[in-house]
């Protein structure tokens, strides 16, 4: 289960609005490489993990994506309070708002809505350990399109914090991924599936 | 920067240590160093919870001072500083 804290992981106060940098950022809300994907893709995956460790790094990094998203929706909040009707014109921030108002929903930056295609549980620790490496090298990358966008100090701040955690998380899959291959056939780390060839792995640990 | 952002942020800062600190024990479990250091910062944690809820009222729903109105009451975390401390 999950106990909500009344805190925010990273300190956000933005104070000048920004309405086409939050259409920018709604992105790492609900589009392909966003926090919303992160926790789904990690506290799903995290159920067929075979060994303790990579049970224990799926669940902490999954709720910590969690408390990102929390993060990147006050971003958005705060970029797009008080704004008037030609500000929303003006900034093309008007497609957004006809169908959100300046509600958080989970969309990518051009639009598209959420999408549980942008993730994988597929079952195997292996597979699932490097689609995981991969994302969060996306959601890097994602921010640092964001930073190029971006020179409001007070949104930077909070991007850059979420930036550096990707990298953290991008170690920690990989130490994941090490422990793992560590307890498999050193001469052919896929000859089978560990977490549904379980008769396997016993054999050959 | 009011009085209670000031503790927040100290606040944050502590737990945000205890994250990365649990994080990195997942993958290097016999590092005493870093068990040692998790330790350290769960007392500041504990002692700096007590200030705040003390004063600006509960951060999680387990609170012991289950005080419901300061349960709801503003800032939530999204607010700005201007209009979460009204």
């Amino acid at each position: 289960m999950w106990v909500y804290e009344k805190k925010l992981e990273y300190p956000i106060n933005i104070k000048c609005t920004n309405p086409k940098l939050a259409k920018m950022i709604i992105s790492q809300y609900g589009g392909p490489d966003g926090e919303l994907a992160a926790s789904l893709r990690y506290l799903s995956q995290r159920f067929s993990m075979p060994y303790p460790e990579l049970k224990a790094i799926l669940t902490d990094i999954g709720t910590e994506e969690l408390a990102h998203l929390e993060m990147i929706g006050t971003i958005v909040y705060q970029l797009t309070r008080n704004l008037t009707p030609e500000e929303i014109k003006k900034s093309g921030f008007d497609s957004y708002y006809i169908d959100h108002t300046t509600g958080i929903y989970p969309c990518s930056a051009a639009g598209v809505p959420f999408d549980a295609a942008y993730i994988q549980s597929k079952g195997d620790p292996i597979t699932d350990l490097h689609e995981n490496l991969a994302a969060e090298q996306k959601a890097r990358s994602t921010y640092d399109n964001i930073l190029r966008m971006c020179d409001d100090p007070d949104v930077c701040d909070p991007i850059k914090f979420l930036r550096a955690r990707e990298i953290v998380h991008y170690q920690r899959f990989g130490e994941g991924l090490r422990i793992l291959t560590d307890k498999l056939d050193s001469k052919n780390f896929y000859a089978f599936n560990p977490s549904f060839d379980k008769k396997c792995r016993d054999k050959n640990r | 920067m009011t009085e209670r952002e000031k503790l927040m942020r100290q606040l944050a800062a502590n737990d945000f240590a205890i994250v990365e600190l649990h994080l990195f024990l997942n993958t290097h479990p016999n590092d005493n160093a870093a068990a040692a250091k998790l330790d350290e910062y769960s007392v500041i944690a504990s002692k700096l919870r007590r200030e705040y809820e003390s004063k600006f009222g509960p951060i999680s729903a387990m609170g012991r001072d289950s005080n419901r109105w300061a349960w709801i009451s503003n800032p939530w975390p999204w607010d700005t500083s201007n209009e979460g401390d009204k």
